[in-house]
């Protein structure tokens, strides 16, 4: 049977009997379209949100808004993260004095010092980016002190034995290669940072297109729901193909 | 979330080094603990000069009197064990619940075409999807109760399960394959001795990935919607501008999360012995 069908065929096949399957569940009546709309409804929902905005902002400006949100936190807390996370990995001592921080920052649930961070900053912008600035820093310390944990020895002591200083070792040798894990731990915090935010604009939102979904939901507007949730995928695809692609630029040697 | 899962090579590969150092370098312990010891006597010390309003930062005092205080008579009619025993029953029971479907799925998956043509698409299409997005359907359609937060849940962990079982399966190198056929071992004995062992560090790396996800995403889901759970307390405390609750329910939190990830951490290290040794 493998070998009648190529795989492509059969995942066509399923994406076919999916989508015949949602039209004959929502156009049967089976289903009211309050709870799952058709095709046909999230796509003119999608057109509506697209004139019209939603609550009298345009959809972009709720998408821009929520990139906006992930690229400040992802940003900052990249940086200041993989600078952190380079020191720990080169002095045994800092890496003493941080890593219990970094290590119960790393599981703790985002969502709960959001709470806190609100009662101290307001509930605007602010808390949400410092938020994302503390979601993104354990993961990036952690994959830069690891990156530079995993340097073969041999490679800094030849770079020594011919004569490198400390600081050049580290420009020359160890910052080349502990960037692939770098930039793998940056992915991994962007993907983090963007679950985060969406999660925060439902709890807590004004606007942004997670406060959109959860608004919309609250008004039982579930085609508009279903074109949230879209782009909300579309967009964290989009962002971490992104990065991919950086990756795949910057660190062309990974692998050797 | 879309890279979570890209990540397993990364986790397993990299502990190593560190745990050798950990070892060698008692100091370092010393240097922990009084790196903490200096941030709490900073957070007494800011607190007991009330540089902050003492109902914004209360004192590492004042938390350790909200401990006392919930041990003793409960939070709002529920005790302190009942709310980790909520949270952690919620997180067990959709984590579980994932594991026992998302596992079996992947190993299938990864063996059969057939299977993995048909469904790789739409586990594929649900891993870059943050979990609370669809929340707000699953309450639309399963209500506020547990069904709809265990459903999430499960949700949440099972396309990180999934794929990284599917992938450990495809990563099995094809001559241990073609060797134990050759020495006339059947197809299920294939199964059972040489994929499923090779295929076992990346399902637990994929688990170990899959209950951090969760655990994020249950703390969420008792936020937006739920009458108990350490979520529950974090958000009932600051309606009610309690900061000592918030921050006692943080630190528990994140204990917790650590000893999660410790615990899988050793069941790893029990279970696959193997592990970075082929």
């Amino acid at each position: 049977m493998t070998r009648a069908l190529p795989a492509w065929s059969i995942t066509l096949l399923s994406v076919l009997a999916l989508t015949a399957a949602w039209i004959g569940v929502t156009s049967s009546g089976l289903v009211r379209d309050l709870f799952l709309p058709g095709p046909a409804d999230v796509w003119s929902g999608f057109l509506e949100l697209l004139d019209d905005g939603y609550r009298n902002s345009p959809l972009l400006l709720h998408i821009g808004m929520s990139l906006y949100r992930v690229g400040a936190g992802f940003i900052s807390g990249a940086l200041v993260g993989t600078v952190l996370g380079l020191g720990m990995g080169y002095m045994p001592r800092l890496n003493a004095i941080a890593r219990p921080f970094i290590e119960f920052l790393r599981p703790l649930p985002q969502l709960a010092y959001l709470v806190l961070l609100i009662v101290w900053l307001g509930i605007g912008e602010s808390s949400k980016i410092t938020m994302l600035f503390l979601a993104a820093l354990p993961v990036s310390a952690i994959a830069a002190r690891d990156g530079v944990a995993n340097v073969p020895p041999e490679r800094i002591q030849v770079a020594r034995a011919l004569g490198a200083s400390r600081w050049q070792v580290f420009c020359f040798v160890i910052l080349p290669s502990a960037l692939p894990e770098i930039l793998v731990g940056a992915r991994l915090a962007a993907g983090i940072v963007y679950g985060t935010l969406i999660a925060a604009e439902i709890i807590a939102g004004s606007d942004g297109i997670g406060w959109m979904i959860m608004d919309a939901g609250r008004f039982l507007r579930s085609d508009y729901v279903f074109v949230g949730i879209f782009i909300i995928g579309l967009a964290g695809i989009a962002i971490d193909r992104a990065l991919l692609l950086l990756e795949r630029r910057a660190v062309h040697w990974a692998g050797h | 979330m879309v890279s979570q899962a890209e990540a397993p090579v990364a986790p397993a590969a990299v502990s190593r080094p560190w745990r050798a150092l950990r070892l060698r370098l008692p100091a370092n312990l010393l240097l922990s603990t009084l790196s903490v010891a200096v941030m709490v006597g900073g957070w007494w010390l800011i607190a007991a000069l009330r540089i902050v309003r003492p109902d914004l930062l209360p004192s590492p005092a004042d938390v350790w009197a909200a401990l006392i205080e919930i041990l003793t008579q409960g939070y709002r009619g529920t005790t302190l064990w009942e709310n980790i025993a909520a949270t952690l029953s919620r997180l067990l029971g959709g984590f579980g619940a994932a594991t026992a479907i998302g596992v079996p799925l992947g190993l299938w998956m990864g063996s059969n075409r057939a299977v993995n043509a048909a469904v790789d698409w739409i586990i594929q299409s649900m891993r870059p999807l943050p979990p609370l997005s669809y929340m707000i359907l699953l309450i639309l359609w399963l209500g506020t109760g547990d069904l709809s937060k265990g459903t999430l849940l499960f949700l949440t962990a099972f396309p990180i399960i999934v794929s990284a079982s599917a992938a450990g399966v495809r990563g099995v190198k094809r001559q241990r394959i073609q060797a134990a056929q050759a020495l006339g071992a059947s197809r299920r004995a294939v199964f059972l001795w040489v994929v499923l062992p090779s295929a076992a560090p990346m399902i637990m790396t994929g688990l170990q990935i899959a209950l951090a996800a969760a655990f994020s995403t249950v703390v969420a889901a008792e936020l937006l919607a739920a009458t108990d759970g350490l979520g529950w307390m974090v958000i009932s405390a600051s309606s009610f501008l309690r900061n000592d609750i918030i921050i006692l329910s943080i630190i528990i939190l994140g204990l917790l999360g650590v000893g999660l990830a410790a615990l899988l951490r050793s069941a790893d290290r029990l279970l696959i012995h193997w592990r970075g040794r082929e």
